[in-house]
């Protein structure tokens, strides 16, 4: 088992119980997968640096966990065969999972996500 | 061909980015190279998008590699831009 990080963006323009059934959706994969979920954090939506899929702006989700190296592979499968995820990225975290203080996505996030920032803080 | 205002040492060389001396993240342990922190990472592309030179930004090389990385991540998943020119309407 490894820790990883797998950041994915969501089509703007899916809010609410769509959204919502997306986040659940990975985490249950990432489950069925045998992954221990570290931390799941919703971001909001923010503008893209450029457009994705003709989208100026994302939804970004990170979501940290412990994993087996191929469970890597198939979640990224079903991330490529869901049109919801525009665009997705793993990385390794080589020192293990450490609680970052401040997240930068936080800040420029929109505003109909605000109250979404404050629950996972403990 | 004399100038009169034109002052008499050649012009400073010009000072993009404010230098300083030695690598910030040697001298401040605390801080945390991570492709999430864009703001600490902004500091360290040009106007353009370019990530800027080691002679520029001061940093040494083990931290000018972290940053790199951190950079080329931070594109890859949309938080930073390639290049200024594909800001589109």
């Amino acid at each position: 088992m490894r820790t990883y990080e797998t950041i994915y963006i969501v089509h703007p323009e899916l809010v609410g119980d769509g959204y919502q059934a997306i986040v659940e959706k990975f985490k249950g994969i990432l489950g069925d997968l045998k992954a221990n979920i570290l931390k799941v954090d919703e971001w909001g939506t923010r503008k893209l640096a450029y457009p994705v899929k003709k989208q100026q702006r994302g939804t970004y989700v990170l979501m940290a966990y412990e994993a087996a190296a191929d469970a890597i592979a198939e979640l990224e499968r079903r991330m490529r065969i869901d049109e919801n995820v525009i665009k997705f990225q793993t990385v390794l975290l080589e020192n293990g999972y450490q609680e970052s203080a401040s997240e930068a996505g936080v800040v420029e996030s929109s505003e109909e996500e605000s109250e979404e920032e404050t629950e996972e803080n403990e | 061909m004399s100038y009169p205002n034109k002052p008499s040492r050649p012009a400073a060389p010009r000072r993009r980015f404010t230098r300083r001396k030695g690598c910030r993240f040697c001298g401040d342990k605390t801080l945390k190279i991570d492709y999430k922190e864009i703001r600490t990472l902004r500091y360290f592309i040009s106007e353009r998008g370019k990530i800027v030179p080691r002679r520029i930004s001061g940093n040494c090389a083990n931290h000018q590699r972290k940053i790199t990385e951190a950079i080329k991540r931070a594109r890859n998943i949309a938080l930073l831009p390639f290049t200024s020119g594909h800001s589109a309407d």
